[in-house]
């Protein structure tokens, strides 16, 4: 059962641009094969923006073919359309950019710290921002950022959390309840990410801040983007979990 | 609004105070530390 | 008692949907949705931009396209290390690490740091393109030495 869709179909005045059976009425078929094409002519543009989006360089790009798919959803939206909420494409598609970002960097570090624009460019972003990706970079003997503590949050997260979370996105923004549910999930995991991470940080401040061109601010103007799980928490427990099926 | 709702609201608004002022926390030890420390 | 609630809860669905209120958002939380949305756009808009320009950004900072990425390791490494005398190994030999071999920096001793349980590095800060002037110098003065050298 899946009562919006009823309401919807059944006259609010919405359901203009279907093509009518009899009378203004639409059949659910008819109804649900536009809405099946709406969404999908809309995630086209969604998914080739996230794409752009999660290789850091190309993100500019990839912000326009975003906003447009955004906009697509919404005029199906008014027109009636049985189409995913904005705010789930939104969450979904954040939430898997976000991980997507982080995986990226991580892994990098993990695997590719002696790639020759790896020791360039994230040495120079740990020489600008966060010398804990600078400082003895590539001395320990897993090579990558030698900061205390770091490797430990890198193997943790690229493991389990953002993994995690991208399949979580995945099946969220597909309108499955078991998508919706682990997010709720690994979201809270990102509290505790934000609140043990901040705190390395802090306690070993030195090491992280000490000789960097933007101390403490550089770093947290360019991290706090990264707060997507609190705001995706008050959503994901306020909305009405029977859209979410399966 | 029912007491549920109500008390749902209470708890994710108690949580957004919590998180944001234990960021807000660890920027001003951090910021504190910048200025008392040579870096 | 769930029974009425749900009933409650199916009435206050149709209402939302008759408010133009989105799929699954009823009247009590429209202004918070609205608000978080607000600040998710922010923040993916944030996340593209910082995206998109850092890394160009760090690449003309450290002095590309004046100085090539080999030499942008190298100086990084002099830095980091403080002596002049380090290069950056390119290719780096394979696997590397994590998987297998020596890391690069290994049994490097010259950083200068404070060492304890809170370690306090003590490299020198780099300004805009410094490390252009830097290696300039070192370059000119190198030449200077060997020139020197080769009029007794």
């Amino acid at each position: 059962m899946n009562l919006p869709l009823i309401n919807r179909r059944s006259g609010n005045g919405k359901a203009t641009s279907a093509s009518p059976a009899a009378g203004g009425l639409v059949t659910l078929d008819d109804h649900d094969e536009q809405s099946r094409k709406a969404q999908w002519s809309a995630d086209k543009w969604l998914i080739a923006g996230a794409l752009l989006l999660g290789t850091n360089a190309a993100g500019i790009f990839g912000l326009p073919l975003f906003l447009f798919g955004l906009k697509k959803l919404r005029d199906a939206t008014k027109a009636g359309l049985s189409v995913r909420p904005i705010m789930v494409t939104l969450i979904g598609y954040l939430v898997m950019v976000d991980a997507g970002l982080n995986l990226q960097g991580w892994i990098l570090d993990l695997v590719g710290n002696h790639t020759l624009i790896y020791r360039v460019l994230y040495t120079a972003w740990g020489n600008v921002f966060d010398a804990g990706y600078f400082w003895h970079y590539n001395q320990l003997w897993i090579g990558g950022a030698s900061a205390p503590g770091e490797k430990a949050w890198e193997v943790a997260l690229v493991l389990v959390v953002f993994p995690m979370r991208i399949a979580a996105a995945i099946a969220f923004l597909q309108m499955k309840r078991w998508g919706y549910q682990w997010l709720i999930v690994t979201c809270w995991f990102g509290v505790v990410i934000w609140v043990g991470y901040t705190m390395n940080m802090t306690v070993f401040a030195d090491v992280r801040y000490d000789g960097v061109v933007f101390p403490v601010i550089g770093w947290w103007i360019y991290d706090i983007m990264y707060i997507t799980p609190f705001l995706a928490i008050p959503y994901l427990h306020t909305v009405n979990r029977e859209i979410f099926s399966d | 609004m029912n007491e549920r709702d109500r008390q749902r609201k209470r708890a994710l608004i108690a949580f957004q105070i919590f998180i944001y002022g234990y960021l807000l926390l660890q920027f001003g030890l951090q910021l504190h530390m910048w200025a008392t420390r040579d870096w | 008692m769930s029974k009425s609630t749900s009933k409650t809860d199916v009435l206050a669905e149709v209402d939302s949907q008759n408010d133009d209120l989105p799929l699954g958002t009823t009247k009590q939380y429209a202004r918070m949705h609205r608000w978080l949305k607000r600040g998710i756009l922010v923040c993916l808009v944030g996340l593209v931009i910082e995206g998109s320009f850092t890394l160009p950004f760090l690449a003309i900072y450290y002095g590309y396209p004046t100085l090539g990425f080999r030499d942008i390791c190298s100086e990084l490494m002099k830095v980091r290390y403080s002596d002049d005398s380090l290069e950056c190994k390119y290719p780096y030999d394979f696997p590397g690490p994590p998987f297998g071999g020596a890391p690069e920096g290994a049994g490097i001793t010259t950083a200068k740091d404070q060492w304890g349980v809170q370690p306090k590095p003590e490299y020198p800060r780099i300004g805009f393109r410094e490390l252009v002037r830097i290696h300039d110098e070192r370059i000119a003065r190198q030449n200077g030495e060997k020139a020197g050298a080769g009029h007794p």
